[in-house]
């Protein structure tokens, strides 16, 4: 068994298909896999990665925002400008259909706004929408949105996750039939839904000319769920598939090494970090990560370049701050740690733990790296034992009563805006374990502000700070892998969010 | 027979009833499905609106009997994961592990009852010993295991088989060989032990002695009777193999109910969780029920117990 | 009870009872093979830190997964290889056999102390006792064993003690249904009726006439059911809902080098090899146990 299996792996490795037999160049169908189970089509009603590239191939924002430069664009607006702190007008464009014929206006997009704003009609991702009280309509094609209260990104989030959808049709059938047969009037539409399985989608012919996201070449798209990479690679090898991402870094290295697809890589907005129980809610008495001289001597224990070029490799590389360096507000100019693990050792004999202690240690992804990171914490003397939980399950246990310390990521929903990271986790919420006002308070001030300058000055402060006192361990950034057929052009962006309107055959 | 009938159906029920309630208790015990619910972006107050919504702050008893009052009338409640009613969503995954569980149960017995009888008709011969050495490797191999060597061979290297997907028959064979090994060497070995005790029999002898061809010794006398333990042992293995094709569905991204429980648990879908566990317990009670009767037409002393 | 002339010439000319048992165990060639790998994997368990070259849990990420020796790349360093976090695979297969035993030995335990109390008592008492155990043991066998048990795990957290606990409450139905029924038929023997008659103790009887007897087909019981928890790790491990990093076990090899398996099928072949034959070893030691001791040769 092993010899055969052995011999059966080499043989598929150093096989050499001429074009196989079911390529998808030929009949102009790209094979797709997800990895997991999409909940529902409907935009607003799922919270995976599957959905938002759903959402951005089937439906449109009003505008939208070029994941290769950051600029922003008019897609559903041609024009955008504010009336005040919290009203926003918008014109909007002419000429555009939805999938099922329906003509696009103003009143689509005060219908859609007014919809996903109702708490009743609970959007799933609530933060996505809940920054908006409502949309009036001015003419037929011109708009205002009016806000809670002054939000910066309220132009990322409206080139983002909010999507128009057509008022008659989603009145009449709801999230429920949205979700099974989905309307937009993005690139692609949805011809067939098997929920959760699969999902055929077709080149919309009647797509905006002018549309920013550009026009579809590829002229259907079949999507199937396959959870397993070696499922998928057997796929990719037989050409029951053209295309996977999310592909592990060694076996990327590995197909890299075989030349037979193009491997892809980019960085994603994903960082990963070290969450420690700075404010003691795991309990006051005897609590060494209340000590910072602990929670430095984390910091110095652990060794994130080894860690990078050894586990997540490509474009990952190691972050010194609670935030994404590209997010506005993020500044890397704040103290950071190296890897000494002597050092590191005289922390903790300086703190009163000449021998180390013993702590449990939380996460819910990337086993792997949580237990490469354990290893070097137990080489300076802090035994650890791994708690691998869900994450729902995890996040409850940190809200009701601390985690000593956990590995936790976090992918700002590809927001390009530090309010959307660091904000999320230091202003006293039930995630925050550093519970430090001054850096809420500075924090207060960035979020609101409209001045771009007080904004970054105060976020930089904030950083500065959690930096200082070593709230977090910040680790990396994550990468993604893309695996496809050379038959296939096809640059990722930033955001790790396929755009199969971007995709065209060679 | 009426009474008999009416006794194990009562019976049956009553473990019904008792596993749905095990397993609400251990489901909801567990932990807050709200915060499951509401996903990694949501915020506290999403997670309180949805408890609230959901009715998780009411006691567990309340919410088990409202379960089971709609469970009775087909109602699962709505999946947290999918906007879909649970009922919905298994019945189109539950015909694909249907057709699985059939497949795997036939494959086993059409292999599994000839090289019993075979064993059993020239014992410690050689086809005896092949057929336990296949029976042994069957108990001792990881499920999961054969079906990834199996793809490497059949997918990778001669490319006859698709790996994965349940579009056509040929998406069949793998997923079927690998779970009716599973139930294969049970079934083989009863055939094997059944068709031992019933060849050493009195009336074998007879037939044979009457002149009875060696063939029609085989198959009208002594197959017949060595096969009733074989049939209710198929159906109690058929009821595990639904519950046990979660491996098997996982690999070959069959999205079929197994898959789609392991998925639920990883989502904290507890509905769905909930009636998958209920389902799968039931088509074991339906079976091991069916074979009772079947054994009991067969065979009418077994009525008593 | 004074021996007859027969009797006496019988016994001294023929084998004794414990020379046919003798004669039957090592006559038994799967029981004897089973019996062998089985104890080579009990001493390696036990002398594991004298035999393991590194220390199962030292990482170092320059030297991951380094083939075994007899690949190109492999070195005698690392006879085995190393795994993704750059540790030394044999150290890890070698303390690994500790966990593999523990889960099997500890689930079977545990399962066995629940079933053969719940089957003694049903077969020994009968009635409204025989009843609700019939049921209770219709009820866990309607349980998706699999389904329930990745449930539990996932949900209060994987660790070995709860991955051993849950396998021993969930695995103790065939040690309930046999006991039960061979209690069933001891319970009509003579000598129990006698016992009861005289007035023996209710314990008395199920400690010293009914335990002995039924014994064997504990034992064989015991080793299926241990085959079945250690498989059962595997796929819970397999599925990532069974006993956590760092512990060296050996589904937990497997689930690791699953992801490589089309570039280093070693790192699954070698925990699966390893996996297998300890399963195998059991079941041919439990197949021979059950020829042996069964009251006349199957064939």
């Amino acid at each position: 068994m092993k010899k055969l299996l052995a011999g059966a792996s080499i043989i598929a490795l150093t096989m050499v298909a001429a074009g196989s037999a079911w390529a998808g160049k030929a009949d102009d169908t790209l094979k797709i896999a997800f990895n997991k189970e999409l909940e529902s089509v409907d935009s607003f009603y799922n919270s995976a990665r599957e959905g938002v590239i759903m959402q951005h191939n089937v439906w449109d924002g009003l505008l939208y925002r070029d994941p290769y430069n950051g600029e922003y664009k008019g897609n559903l607006a041609t024009e955008w400008e504010w009336i005040d702190d919290v009203t926003l007008e918008l014109v909007l464009r002419e000429g555009v259909t939805f999938h099922n014929g329906e003509e696009f206006d103003a009143d689509d997009v005060v219908y859609t706004v007014n919809w996903v704003v109702d708490e009743k009609n609970g959007v799933k991702t609530q933060r996505n929408v809940n920054w908006m009280k409502s949309a009036e309509k001015i003419d037929k094609y011109k708009v205002r949105i009016h806000l809670k209260a002054p939000f910066p990104a309220a132009i990322e989030y409206l080139a983002g996750p909010v999507s128009i959808y057509p008022n008659e049709y989603y009145a009449k059938v709801g999230p429920s039939g949205m979700g099974v047969e989905p309307v937009g009037t993005g690139p692609y539409k949805v011809v067939k839904v098997e929920p959760g399985k699969r999902f055929v989608l077709e080149k919309f012919d009647n797509y905006h000319k002018d549309s920013p996201k550009g026009q579809p070449t590829i002229g259907n798209l079949d999507i199937r769920t396959i959870p397993d990479f070696n499922t998928q690679a057997a796929e990719l090898f037989g050409g029951g598939l053209d295309w996977i991402w999310e592909v592990p870094a060694d076996q990327a290295e590995k197909m890299t090494a075989m030349d037979r697809f193009t491997v892809a890589n980019e960085s994603t907005m994903r960082i990963g970090y070290l969450d420690m129980d700075a404010a003691g809610l795991t309990g006051t008495e005897n609590n060494p990560m209340m000590d910072v001289r602990v929670r430095q001597a984390i910091y110095h224990a652990i060794d994130r370049q080894a860690i990078v070029d050894a586990l997540l490799k490509g474009k990952s590389r190691i972050v010194n701050s609670a935030c994404f360096p590209s997010q506005f507000g993020c500044t890397e100019d704040v103290t950071s740690y190296d890897y000494d693990p002597e050092k590191a050792k005289a922390l903790l004999a300086e703190a009163g733990y000449p021998d180390g202690f013993e702590t449990d240690f939380y996460a819910y992804r990337e086993r792997d790296y949580a237990e490469a990171m354990m290893n070097y914490l137990n080489a300076v003397g802090i035994k650890t034992n791994l708690r691998f939980l869900q994450y729902s399950a995890l996040r409850e246990q940190r809200m009701k009563s601390g985690t000593p310390i956990s590995f936790q990521t976090w992918g700002s929903y590809s927001i390009n805006d530090a309010s959307a990271f660091t904000s999320e986790f230091f202003k006293f919420g039930s995630l925050d374990l550093a519970r430090d006002e001054e850096v809420r308070d500075w924090l207060d001030v960035a979020d609101s502000s409209v001045d771009p300058e007080t904004r970054k000055e105060f976020y930089a402060k904030a950083l500065k700070k959690i930096a200082d006192q070593a709230y977090w361990v910040p680790l990396f950034s994550y990468n993604s892998n893309y695996i496809f057929t050379k038959d296939l052009e096809y640059k990722p962006a930033m955001d790790d969010i396929p755009r199969f309107f971007q995709m065209s055959w060679k | 027979m009426l009474v008999f009938t009416l006794k194990k159906l009562g019976l049956a029920l009553l473990v019904a009833l008792a596993v749905s309630m095990l397993s609400f208790a251990l489901l909801y015990l567990s932990g807050d499905p709200a915060a499951a619910i509401a996903g990694e972006t949501a915020s506290d107050s999403d997670i309180e609106a949805i408890r609230i919504f959901y009715g998780f702050d009411r006691p567990l008893l309340v919410q088990y009997g409202e379960w089971l009052f709609n469970a009775v009338r087909g109602d699962f409640g709505q999946s947290y994961y999918f906007q879909l009613p649970v009922g919905q969503l298994i019945a189109d995954r539950l015909s694909v592990t249907m057709i699985l569980g059939v497949c795997g149960i036939t494959f086993a017995l059409l292999t599994a009852v000839p090289l019993g009888v075979a064993a059993a008709v020239r014992p410690n011969s050689l086809i005896d010993r092949v057929a336990l050495f296949i029976s042994v490797m069957g108990q001792a191999m990881p499920s999961f295991w054969f079906g990834l060597v199996l793809i490497v061979i059949f997918s990778i290297q001669f490319q006859i088989l698709p790996p994965s997907g349940s579009e056509s028959w040929r998406h069949f064979v793998m997923p079927t060989i690998v779970l009716g090994y599973y139930a294969m060497p049970g079934i083989m070995r009863l055939t094997r032990a059944g068709m031992l005790d019933v060849l050493s029999a009195d009336y074998i002898r007879t037939a044979r002695a009457k002149g009875a061809s060696e063939m029609r010794v085989m198959f009208k006398h002594a197959l017949r009777n060595a096969i009733i333990p074989v049939v209710s042992l198929a159906a109690v293995q058929m009821g595990f193999m639904l519950g046990g094709s979660i491996v098997v569905e996982s690999i070959f991204a069959l999205h079929g109910a197994g898959y789609l429980a392991w998925e639920s648990i990883g989502r904290n879908d507890l509905p769905t969780v909930q009636a998958l566990i209920l389902i799968f317990s039931l088509f074991y009670i339906v079976f091991t029920f069916l074979s009772d009767l079947l054994n009991a037409w067969l065979d009418p002393r077994m009525r008593v117990g | 009870m004074a021996k007859t002339v027969e009797t006496v010439i019988r016994e001294l000319s023929g084998p004794t009872p414990g020379q046919i048992m003798r004669s039957k165990v090592f006559g038994h060639r799967g029981l004897m093979i089973g019996g062998l790998v089985l104890l080579f994997v009990i001493l390696v368990a036990i002398f594991a830190p004298l035999l393991a070259p590194h220390d199962p849990y030292h990482q170092n990420l320059m030297i991951r997964m380094r083939p075994p020796v007899w690949y190109d790349k492999g070195t005698w360093e690392h006879v085995l290889g190393t795994d993704h976090l750059g540790r030394d695979y044999l150290s890890r297969l070698i303390y690994g056999s500790r966990i593999s035993l523990a889960i099997g030995l500890i689930a079977a335990l545990i399962s066995g102390l629940i079933g053969t109390a719940m089957g003694i008592a049903a077969g020994y008492f009968g009635g409204k006792v025989d009843m609700v155990v019939t049921f209770l043991i219709n009820v866990r066998l309607a349980m998706p064993v699999v389904l329930v048990a990745l449930a539990v795990v996932a949900l209060f957290g994987g660790s070995l003690q709860i991955v051993i606990m849950v396998l021993g409450l969930l695995l103790w139905d065939r040690f309930a249904v046999v006991m039960r029924s061979a209690t069933l038929q001891l319970r009509s023997m003579e000598y129990v009726t006698a016992a009861r008659a005289i007035g023996c103790s209710t314990r008395r009887i199920i400690f010293s006439e009914i335990m002995p007897n039924i014994l064997n087909n504990l034992i064989v019981i015991v080793t299926l059911e241990m085959a079945h928890a250690i498989l059962l790790e595997a796929i819970l491990s397999f599925l990532g809902l069974g006993v956590q990093p760092p512990t060296p076990s050996w589904g937990l090899m497997v689930s690791e080098g699953k992801q490589m398996l089309l570039f280093e099928p070693w790192m699954i072949t070698i925990p699966g090899v390893a996996l297998f034959v300890l399963v195998l070893a059991i079941n041919l030691m439990g197949d021979g146990l059950r020829d042996v001791t069964a009251p006349e040769n199957r064939n």
